[in-house]
């Protein structure tokens, strides 16, 4: 049943973060057919494949659901120098701006009126430093109309992220979130990177969707919350960059530099959030 | 001259608007476009003649083997919309329903389905002189109303993501709502298996009956694929959704289109092969997930694909025999490993 949210047991970001990246497989991709875990596929340099990730780096520091990529710095699949890779996915309702946010973050822009509806799934690299660490996402952006999702979530489970995104203008696409949050559970990681997005603020006239409505929901769920406008860029950067850094803490062991602590971060920096109050 | 020289000569006489209502792309090759376009006017000359000789009277149009060669040398625009509704029997049927398109529309709505198909109207073409808000009239309020009476009549499928682009592209070629609804129709309803309704079941079907006809023709190819573990639905899951618009050139599709309404849903599985063939060397080369991702794209652009009636003369030859039998033979057993995992 859609309507009904993840179970209690499950465990909020917050209280993951604390264990170290390395958890059970339960969940990882079958290997039938000759084919390899998808995690091991990513982004290859030239040249001949890579070592598969789980021998060339041991230890710890790989995350189960898929490797991220290390190694010298070379060219990588998008043409582009990388210290490591990481697969985030967008999700949510058809229409709340995936593709916009995501367009936004990679070049700057928001064309309005240029984007089409998104038919299946596609994805855009974009290179981050984080503190000197060059991080690649490689991004994927999905069809939001629900019959889509059968489709698209053979694609979760490679997810080292996932930013799942509503409309502050559109309510449904708030309500929905629950059921989201049900299909994550089932198809991505359990120790998948979750944040929550509530897109659109720009059109300030047309909110429905309170911002304590967000962090409620939030809250309630355990996840880093913030919002957004693909419109005006607002925090659009600092999601991706949040990603980024957490993601890039779980695959290192450097235990020298203080942890980074996602909701903290998200809470501080985002702009227009609610720092104050608690 | 110049090649730069020639470059902005070509740009002076190839319009920014293409005679569907779509703006040339900024990267648009217009040099390249005009060389192709002085051959294929020639063609396209040729084979107005010999249809306007074929539909001389004004009779109906059968499907024949003559109609079959023609269709396969392209329909003149002129006709297309014509000859579509009468093989893919759109005509008969709005013939044989008077009225009920408009009745559809004056039924009682469902607010989801609204909904649905609204949120993709400012999404469909915004590149469409045509499809803008500000155009008069504006095909959006002819888009909503095409893809609100579908939904109403075939509710098993309502409304899916890619219906939007196709229902667009029937607008701009018949001009009228009610044959691009029964056009439409015949598609989704007869032609294609399946693909819309929520769980798609024909659409993954038909992608693993393509790994099986690549794994079958072009080994090296599925070997690649099955070694980076990538699901074919990630690279042609468009392909199929929206037979080939906004991934083909406007005029391939229109080419495609002739034959898919004549000839029926293996079309599809031809370009999908041909495209795959003739690229084959340049797909082996790929070292990464995103690396195929991306070559599957460039696969769609380019000089191959923009010289339609070359295109669509390799479309026969290239993927070889492809018999409706392994087709349906392959989509039975797909289907049912497919219904077998759940």
């Amino acid at each position: 049943d859609k309507s009904t949210g993840p179970p209690r047991s499950w465990r909020p970001l917050r209280e993951r973060t604390e264990r170290p990246p390395v958890m059970s497989r339960k969940k990882t991709p079958k290997c039938k057919g000759g084919s390899v875990p998808a995690a091991s596929a990513l982004p290859a340099a030239n040249g001949p494949r890579p070592v598969r990730p789980g021998t060339a780096h041991p230890g710890p520091e790989a995350p189960p659901n898929g490797p991220p990529q290390f190694g010298r710095p070379s060219l990588g699949g998008g043409g582009d120098f990388y210290d490591v890779a990481f697969k985030v996915m967008l999700v949510g309702d058809s229409g709340v701006g995936k593709t916009c946010l995501l367009v936004r973050f990679k070049d700057g822009a928001f064309l309005a009126g240029t984007f089409i509806s998104t038919v299946g799934i596609d994805f855009r690299n974009k290179v981050l430093d984080v503190d000197g660490v060059k991080v690649k996402l490689q991004i994927w952006d999905t069809a939001g109309q629900e019959r889509f999702r059968s489709v698209t979530h053979a694609y979760y489970r490679d997810a080292h992220a996932l930013l799942l995104l509503y409309d502050v203008t559109n309510k449904a696409s708030f309500d929905n979130i629950q059921a989201w949050l049900t299909e994550i559970q089932e198809y991505a990681q359990h120790n998948v990177v979750l944040m929550l997005l509530g897109n659109k603020v720009d059109s300030a006239h047309e909110r429905v969707v309170k911002r304590e409505d967000g962090e409620k929901l939030a809250k309630e769920y355990g996840l880093p919350f913030m919002e957004t406008s693909a419109k005006s860029g607002l925090n659009v950067d600092l999601a991706f960059t949040a990603i980024a850094k957490e993601l890039k803490q779980r695959s290192t062991k450097a235990s020298s530099e203080p942890r980074f602590r996602l909701h903290e971060y998200v809470k501080n920096e985002g702009q227009g959030s609610s720092c104050c109050r608690s | 001259m110049e090649p730069a020289e020639r470059l902005q000569a070509a740009r002076a006489r190839v319009p920014r608007v293409d005679p569907y209502g779509f703006e040339r792309p900024a990267d648009f090759d217009y040099a390249a476009y005009e060389e192709f376009f002085s051959t294929y006017l020639v063609i396209l000359t040729k084979r107005a003649i010999k249809w306007s000789r074929l539909l001389k009277g004004g009779g109906a149009v059968r499907r024949s083997a003559t109609v079959k060669r023609y269709v396969r040398k392209g329909i003149p625009l002129e006709h297309r919309a014509r000859v579509w509704m009468a093989v893919s029997g759109a005509q008969a049927q709005m013939d044989q329903n008077p009225g009920y398109y408009h009745r559809l529309l004056q039924g009682e709505g469902s607010s989801c389905l609204e909904e649905a198909i609204r949120t993709d109207l400012n999404r469909t073409f915004p590149d469409n002189v045509r499809f803008r808000k500000t155009a008069e009239p504006c095909l959006q309020k002819t888009l909503y109303n095409v893809l609100l009476a579908y939904g109403m009549h075939n509710q098993g499928v309502g409304y899916c993501q890619g219906m939007n682009f196709i229902a667009g592209y029937l607008i701009l070629i018949t001009k009228n709502e009610e044959e691009s609804f029964w056009l439409l129709d015949a598609l989704v309803g007869r032609i294609l298996p399946d693909y819309y309704s929520p769980a798609m079941l024909g659409l993954k079907t038909d992608q693993e009956v393509l790994a099986e006809l690549v794994r079958l023709k072009m080994p090296a190819v599925a070997a690649l694929m099955e070694g980076h573990g990538v699901l074919w639905t990630l690279v042609v899951s468009r392909w199929f959704i929206c037979l080939f618009v906004d991934i083909l050139p406007v005029e391939t599709v229109l080419r495609i289109w002739d034959c898919l309404f004549n000839e029926g849903s293996k079309i599809l599985f031809r370009v999908a092969l041909t495209l795959i063939k003739q690229h084959q060397t340049f797909i082996l080369e790929a070292t990464s997930v995103p690396d195929i991702c991306d070559r599957f794209k460039q696969i769609t652009r380019g000089s191959f694909v923009t010289e339609c009636h070359t295109f669509m003369q390799k479309i026969f030859s290239e993927p070889g025999s492809l018999s409706m039998t392994t087709i349906t033979r392959l989509r039975e057993s797909r289907r049912a490993a497919l219904l077998a995992q759940g």
